[in-house]
C-alpha cells in the first residue's frame, strides 16, 4: 500500500471497523447463563481438555453489564425467561447470543407446560448449537460462528442491521 | 427380613384406630396402609414416637389423581386424590405407605409439618401440583410453578403442554 | 455459627441472591436479610427450572422415560437410570443377570466420583480455589471418555433398559476403568494437600452450616450430608439393593455436620467407590446382560435386522402400547444416589405407560434446609452451605 511503504515499517494501516472487529472478536466476554444439563459441557468446555481460552473467550463474566456474549444452555422455563430477558437487556450493545443446546432452542425432548419452546421467541439469537448435550467441540465451533459474525459487524451505527426483537 | 415386621405394624395400627383402616396391601414386600382422614394426623405423631415402629423418617409426600383408575375411585366412595406418605425407620430399616383419600369436594388435609420439617416443602410441592389444601401449614405458597400460575399441572385434566401459559405467561410476573 | 447479638446492629437490608449467580451452580433464588453482614432471615425461591419430568413420565411408555430421567441429575445420569429401571423391575418382578447388575454397579459408583468430583470442583472455586476445579474436571473428562465408549454419550447416557442394558461392555472397559481407578487416588492426594490441612479452607468450612443428627432426620437428609452429621446410614448397607451386598466397603460418618466434615465424607465416599468397582471388576461375571424374557427385552440387532422373526419381534416391542407392560400395582423404589435417597414411586395401571411417577429428589429436600443451616451465620458461609450441599438444579426442579 502506498501510504505504508512512506509510514515505514512499524505503521500498518486499516479501517476502524476491521481493527475494532478484530479486538472484539478476540477478546469475546461471555456471559454463561447456564441452568442445566448443557451447562456442565459448557463447563467441561472451560476447562483444561477443551479450554476455551484458546479462542480469546475465557474471560467468563457472570455480570450481564461487562459481557458480550450471552451463552444459553439449558432449558428455560416460563419462570427464568424474565429473568433471561432481563439480564439480556442488561448487556451493553453490541452483543450476541448463542443459543446451545436442544432445550434453548427449541424445548428439545420437554414439550411440557413449563418449557419456553425456543428462547428465540423472546431474545434475538445467533447461533443455535444442536444436540443434547452439544459435544464441547461444538460450543467451540459456535463461538468461532460468533467470532465470523462480529468480522462483519460495523461501529457506525447506520449500519447495524440487527433487530432487536421484543 | 421386613416380611416379619409387617403383621406387628399393622396389628398395632389396627389395635390404636380401628375404625380407620380402610385398606392393607402387602405386595413386592412393600406394606401399604389406606387410612381415613379423619385420624391422619395423630396416626402419623403415633408412628413416630411409638417405641415398637419408630417410623422417624419421613421420605416423601406426595399425590395421586385416581380420576382416570375406575376400580380404585370405586373402591374407595370415588375420593379422586390420594395422598401418599412415604415413611422410614431408620432404627428397624422398615418402609411403609400410608395413604389417604380425600374427596374433590372437600379438597384439605392436616399438614405434618409440625412433626416433620421435612414436610413443609413436600406439601408445598403437592399443594402446587394438586391443589391441595394443608390445614396449619406454615407456609403454603406455590412452590415450583410462579406465583400467578392458574392450574394444577399434575391432575388428569390438566394436558401435557399446557393451556397456552407457555406462550402468554406473564413477563412481571416476579419482583425481580 | 456466630450468634453473637452484638454484631447485629442497624438497618436491616434485603439482598438478592440468584436466580442468575455463580455459586448457585444452576437456577435458585434465595432473598437475604442482612443486618451487616449477619443473616437475619434466608428465603429460597425455586422452581425456575421446572421441567415438568412428574407430568412427562404419565405419557411416555417405561423404556423412553430413561432418557427423561438423565436429564435429572445430569452429574450423575447413570446412578438416576439405574434407580428408575430398578424400580420397573421392581414393578414387574423381574431379576436382571448378575452380569447386568454388575455392569450398573460399576457405573452408577463411577458416576458417584464423577458427581463428587464436579461437587468438589465447584464448591471450592466457590471459596476461591479455582486449581481444584481444573482437578475435578480433568478426572471427570476421563471418566466421560469411558462412559461415552460405554454408552455412545458424555453426559446423557441413557445406559440402562428394563430388564438389561442398552448393550454390552466393550472390550478393554476393564483396563479403562482400572487406569482411571489408579490414578485418581492421585488427585485426590493433591487435593487432600491442598485443602484438608489449608487454614484458609479450614476457617471458611469448619463450624460453618452444622446441622445436628436429629435436625438432618427431621429435616429427610440423606447420603452424604445425613452422614456427615453422623447418622450411620447408606442403603447401598441398609437395604442392599441390585447387588451392592457382594461387596465390601465402609461408610464413612462424620461428626460435626459442618461444611468440613460433609467435605471429608465425600471424599472417603470416592475412595470407597473405588473398592467397590475393583471388587465388582474383579468377580465380573460373564453371560448375557438382559433377562431372556421376549416380552422385555429387545432382540439383537443382528435379529432384528437378518430374520424377519427378529424384526417382528423387534416391531411388537417398540410399537404403542406393546412394550413393557407391569402388572397394576405401585412401588417405592430408592437407591442411594451420590446426593442422598433418589426415590422412584410409580402407579400402574397396567397399561404400558405409567399412571404416574413420583421423583423423590434428594436435592429438593436438603435446599429445604439452607435458611436453618445459614440463618445467624455470616453472608459469605452462604456460598459455602450452598456449595456443600451440592444443589442440582434439575433434580431441585424436575
Ligand atoms: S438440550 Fe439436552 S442436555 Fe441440554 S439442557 Fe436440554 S436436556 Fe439438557
Amino acid at each position: 500500500m502506498g501510504l505504508e511503504s512512506q509510514l515505514g515499517d512499524n505503521i500498518f494501516t486499516t479501517t476502524i471497523d476491521k481493527f475494532v472487529n478484530w479486538g472484539r472478536k478476540n477478546s469475546l466476554w461471555p456471559m454463561p447463563f447456564g441452568t442445566a444439563c448443557c451447562a456442565i459441557e459448557m463447563m467441561a468446555t472451560l476447562t483444561s481438555k477443551f479450554d476455551l481460552s484458546r479462542f480469546g473467550a475465557e474471560a467468563i463474566r457472570f455480570s450481564p453489564r461487562q459481557s458480550d456474549l450471552l451463552i444459553v444452555s439449558g432449558r428455560i422455563s416460563i419462570k427464568m425467561m424474565p429473568v433471561l430477558k432481563k439480564i439480556y437487556d442488561q448487556m451493553p450493545d453490541p452483543k450476541w447470543v448463542i443459543s446451545m443446546g436442544a432445550c434453548a432452542s427449541t424445548g428439545g425432548v420437554f414439550d411440557t407446560y413449563t418449557l419456553v419452546q425456543g428462547v428465540d421467541g423472546f431474545i434475538p439469537v445467533d447461533i443455535y448449537i444442536p444436540g443434547c448435550p452439544p459435544r464441547p467441540e461444538d460450543l467451540i465451533d459456535a463461538v468461532m460462528q460468533v467470532q465470523r459474525i462480529v468480522e462483519q459487524e460495523s461501529v457506525s451505527p447506520k449500519k447495524r442491521s440487527r433487530a432487536i426483537a421484543s | 427380613m421386613s416380611e416379619q415386621h409387617h403383621p406387628l405394624v399393622v396389628q398395632k395400627i389396627q389395635e390404636k384406630y380401628p375404625d380407620a383402616v380402610l385398606d392393607v396391601a402387602d405386595a413386592r414386600g412393600e406394606l401399604t396402609v389406606t387410612v381415613n382422614k379423619d385420624v391422619i394426623y395423630d396416626l402419623m405423631a403415633f408412628l413416630k414416637n411409638d417405641s415398637e415402629l419408630t417410623y422417624n423418617f419421613l421420605a416423601d409426600v406426595t399425590a395421586v389423581d385416581y380420576s382416570l383408575m375406575e376400580d380404585t375411585l370405586m373402591k374407595y366412595d370415588y375420593a379422586r386424590f390420594m395422598l401418599v406418605y412415604h415413611l422410614l425407620s431408620t432404627e428397624k430399616k422398615q418402609r411403609l405407605r400410608v395413604k389417604v383419600p380425600v374427596h374433590e369436594n372437600e379438597l384439605s388435609i392436616p399438614s405434618m409439618a409440625s412433626i416433620w420439617k421435612v414436610a413443609n416443602w413436600l406439601e408445598r410441592e403437592t399443594y402446587d401440583m394438586f391443589g391441595i389444601i394443608f390445614e396449619n401449614h406454615p407456609d403454603l405458597r406455590r412452590i415450583l410453578m410462579p406465583d400467578d400460575y392458574e392450574g394444577y399441572p399434575l391432575r388428569k385434566d390438566y394436558p401435557l403442554r399446557g393451556r397456552g401459559e407457555r406462550e402468554t405467561f406473564n413477563f412481571e410476573q416476579q419482583n425481580l | 455459627m456466630h450468634k453473637d447479638p452484638d454484631r447485629v446492629s442497624g438497618e436491616p437490608m434485603t439482598l438478592n441472591f440468584g436466580p442468575q449467580h455463580p455459586a448457585t451452580h444452576g437456577t435458585l433464588r434465595i432473598v437475604v436479610e442482612l443486618d451487616g453482614e449477619t443473616v437475619l432471615k434466608a428465603t429460597p425461591h425455586l422452581g425456575y427450572l421446572h421441567t415438568g419430568f412428574e407430568k412427562l413420565g404419565e405419557h411416555h411408555d417405561y423404556n423412553q422415560y430413561i432418557v427423561v430421567t438423565d436429564r435429572m441429575n445430569y452429574l450423575s445420569p447413570l446412578s438416576n437410570n439405574f434407580g428408575y429401571v430398578l424400580a420397573v423391575e421392581k414393578l414387574l418382578d423381574i431379576q436382571v443377570p448378575k452380569r447386568c447388575e454388575y455392569i450398573r454397579v460399576i457405573l452408577a459408583e463411577l458416576s458417584r466420583i464423577a458427581d463428587h468430583m464436579v461437587w468438589l470442583g465447584m464448591g471450592a472455586l466457590d471459596l476461591g480455589a479455582f486449581t481444584i476445579m481444573l482437578y475435578g474436571f480433568a478426572e471427570r473428562e476421563k471418566l466421560y471418555s469411558i462412559f461415552e465408549k460405554t454408552t455412545g454419550a458424555r453426559l446423557t447416557t441413557s445406559y440402562t433398559r428394563v430388564g438389561g442394558l442398552m448393550r454390552d461392555i466393550y472390550d478393554g472397559f476393564e483396563e479403562d476403568v482400572r487406569a482411571f481407578l489408579n490414578s485418581f487416588p492421585k488427585t485426590l492426594k493433591e487435593v487432600h494437600t491442598l485443602l484438608t490441612r489449608n487454614r484458609i479452607w479450614m476457617d471458611r468450612t469448619k463450624e460453618v452450616g452444622v446441622v445436628s443428627a436429629e435436625d438432618a432426620i427431621d429435616y429427610g437428609f440423606t447420603g452424604p450430608c445425613l452422614r456427615a452429621s453422623g447418622v450411620d446410614w447408606d442403603l447401598r448397607k441398609a437395604e442392599p439393593y441390585s447387588c451392592y451386598e457382594d461387596f465390601e466397603f465402609d461408610v464413612p460418618i462424620g461428626a460435626n455436620g459442618d461444611v468440613y466434615d460433609r467435605y471429608l465424607v465425600r471424599m472417603e465416599e470416592m475412595v470407597q467407590s473405588g473398592r467397590i468397582i475393583r471388587q465388582a471388576l474383579d468377580n465380573l461375571p460373564d453371560g448375557p446382560v438382559n433377562v431372556e424374557d421376549y416380552k422385555i427385552s429387545l432382540p439383537t440387532k443382528e435379529d432384528a435386522y437378518g430374520n424377519i422373526e427378529g424384526l417382528i419381534h423387534h416391531f411388537k416391542i417398540i410399537m404403542d402400547g406393546h412394550g413393557v407392560q407391569p402388572p397394576k400395582g405401585e412401588v417405592y423404589c430408592a437407591t442411594e444416589s451420590p446426593n442422598g435417597e433418589l426415590g422412584f414411586y410409580i402407579v400402574s395401571d397396567g397399561s404400558g405407560k405409567a399412571y404416574r411417577i413420583r421423583i423423590r429428589p434428594p436435592s429438593f429436600i436438603h435446599f429445604q434446609a439452607l435458611p436453618h443451616m445459614i440463618e445467624g451465620g455470616m453472608v459469605s458461609d452462604i456460598v459455602a452451605v450452598l456449595g456443600s450441599l451440592n444443589i442440582i438444579a434439575g433434580e431441585l426442579d424436575r
